[in-house]
């Protein structure tokens, strides 16, 4: 994102400049009318990311690692796996590794789903009720600070080797960032603007709605921006633990380096960053489409 | 003469400052209703928590608060209050109409009719804007929708602290006689902040001089200038009397208040 900024600078420059304190409404004109301004941004993103000057340091990069992969390989085929290896287990059987994509995905956004979801819930809560803040917080910061992957065996047990323990290690692992970002976004309302509200005597429903929830939107995309990557660790250490159970990359890669099938492991890792960048993907155009109006959608262009 | 707005003998202490150091001390004003009223005085005087206070949205320690003989909770509650502050405080994520339209949005049960905001829009000059957001707009274009979403409810009692105060000379200039043509058709009830002498003058019936250090009135002028006001009556040689009278007013009050902890020595 950031070494895009450059370009996103020099490509809608021209036409941005802002007048301020300006009374006509001419400069007006001259910008982007609402429902077409998010697409023209993004527009004229996609066409900087086409440029050669984004793209060439990224593929001199890449084709650099790659010849230093190739070389080790070379060396010692037994650390690494040819490249062509790699490429062949994918394209040999896909479907092995579709299926297995599936089913971590799945638990990775369940996970989510349930993480996120109830720390957004408790959030809410937290901004409208102190004793509840009071209440949570501690408990919050020390299921953070434990480490997850040391109480997912006792999940395993408790849970058996289902879906359920795995889920619930991916929650935990959402359920702090969201919690503690929601909770700043709801609370950190202009204090001008709080205080028309007030004016009106609007209720705390009204509040909330109108005015904290919207708010708290740009922090709660970028603690989904941390956590959808968290998501995959998650579910893959999960799987790591209680392999032996149903699919999903962490045992299908754990089943593959216990038989030294290097080719297969580094195929999943390499699933698993596709999926990685995939989920950032989303997050990115849901931050476009709904944040059109926030200062870090803007920065680039001022 | 309806009394607008009522204050009687009110003191106020921010928890924390100075006791002897009131924020306000012994405010007394009497505001008919429909007057234009602006407050001025030195940085610290309490214009700002006077404004707050009258907006309900802080207590006050001892004396009393009335807008059309109640209480400005229960004027908040019947949405009889418009606030402008000095920043435009819009919502980015709404267009300008919705930002408008939010008055009529909120506390329904109030059961008290807005108007369009297409019209308010129109008013302001900014109906080609409508569907702009607020990150689309110019300092003085937000400051105008600020005030049309003030206008939108007809409020009895309408409070602006340094509502232009970030603009330039023209704007502000333009701005004004858009406020007084507003004001004139929907006659409601204004209290001004400001800390341009000028601006006072042009747009008020009555200049409330304030001094600090305890905040206190210092003087109440009248602003015997003909409505409605032109170019050409604020070009006039009474408008420079006026302005005069108030620096010295103000002049005064800075005497009498005591020296601010905090100002640099010369
Ligand atoms: N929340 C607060 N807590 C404590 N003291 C406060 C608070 N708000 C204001 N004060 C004090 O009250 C006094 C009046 O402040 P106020 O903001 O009303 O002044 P003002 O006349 O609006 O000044 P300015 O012209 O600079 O805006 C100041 O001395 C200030 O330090
Ligand atoms: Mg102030």
């Amino acid at each position: 994102m950031r070494e895009e900024a450059g370009i996103v600078t020099r490509t809608t420059g021209p036409d941005e400049g802002r007048a301020v304190g300006v009374t006509t409404s001419g400069p007006a004109k001259n910008r982007p009318t609402p429902e077409t301004s998010p697409p023209a941004v993004s527009r004229a993103r996609r066409r900087s990311v086409f440029h050669p000057f984004v793209w060439s340091p990224a593929v001199v990069v890449l084709l650099v690692l790659a010849v230093a992969w190739s070389a080790v390989a070379d060396a010692h085929p037994y650390l690494l796996p040819r490249l062509g290896e790699v490429g062949a287990a994918l394209t040999g059987d896909p479907a092995l590794f579709l299926t297995n994509a599936w089913a971590t995905l799945g638990i990775a956004l369940v996970g989510v789903g349930v993480g996120a979801g109830s720390a957004f819930l408790l959030a809410l809560l937290m901004s409208e009720i102190p004793v509840v803040r009071r209440a949570v917080m501690p408990f919050a910061v020390v299921l953070n600070v434990t480490p997850v992957v040391a109480i997912t065996p006792a999940l395993v047990v408790a849970f058996g080797f289902g879906m359920t323990p795995k889920v619930v290690v991916t929650a935990i692992i959402t359920f702090f960032p969201v919690l503690i970002n929601v909770a700043t976004g709801l609370r950190s309302v202009p204090v001008p603007v709080l205080h028309v509200f007030r004016t009106l005597h609007a209720s705390r429903w009204e509040v909330l709605l109108r005015l904290r929830i919207p708010n708290s939107l740009p922090y709660t995309l970028a603690a989904l921006r941390v956590v959808l990557p968290l998501s995959l660790v998650g579910a893959v250490v999960a799987e790591f633990v209680a392999a032996g159970s149903s699919g999903g990359l962490g045992t299908m890669i754990r089943n593959s380096a216990s038989t030294a099938r290097l080719d297969h492991v580094y195929a999943g890792v390499a699933c698993l960053a596709a999926m990685g960048v995939l989920l950032l993907a989303l997050v990115t155009l849901a931050e476009r489409r709904l944040l059109f109006w926030h200062e870090s959608r803007r920065s680039t262009r001022a | 003469m309806t009394a607008g707005i009522e204050v009687r003998g009110l003191t106020k202490r921010h928890p924390g400052a100075r006791p002897d150091r009131p924020a306000l001390q012994d405010i007394d004003l009497e505001i008919p209703h429909r007057r234009f009223v602006s407050l001025i005085g030195p940085s610290g005087c309490g214009k700002s928590t006077l404004l707050r206070i009258l907006a309900g949205l802080e207590g006050h320690d001892t004396g009393s608060v009335s807008l059309l003989g109640e209480s400005p909770r229960r004027a908040s509650r019947r949405k009889a209050i418009g606030l402008v502050s000095q920043t435009p405080a819009l919502l980015p994520w709404l267009t300008v109409r919705a930002n408008v339209a939010l008055p009529g949005k909120v506390n329904r049960r109030s059961g008290k009719e807005v108007d369009p905001p297409d019209e308010l829009l129109r008013a302001v000059g900014l109906e080609d804007a409508a569907d702009q957001y607020p990150h689309q707009l110019s300092g003085g274009m937000l400051q105008r929708v600020a005030v049309a979403r003030a206008f939108a409810l007809r409020p009895d009692v309408l409070l602006m602290d340094e509502p232009f105060s970030a603009l330039d000379e023209f704007t502000r200039e333009a701005l004004q006689y858009q406020l007084l043509g507003l004001w004139q058709r929907r006659a409601t009830t204004v209290v001004f902040v400001t800390h341009s002498v000028r601006e006072a003058v042009v747009l008020s019936d009555e200049i409330v001089v304030m001094s600090a250090r305890p905040g206190r009135v210092h003087e109440v002028l009248d602003v015997d200038l003909p409505r409605p006001r032109d170019k050409d009556i604020v070009k006039g040689p009474h408008m420079h009397d006026l302005e005069d009278r108030v620096r010295a007013s103000l002049q005064r009050a800075w005497k009498a208040g005591a020296a601010p902890d905090d100002l640099v020595p010369l």
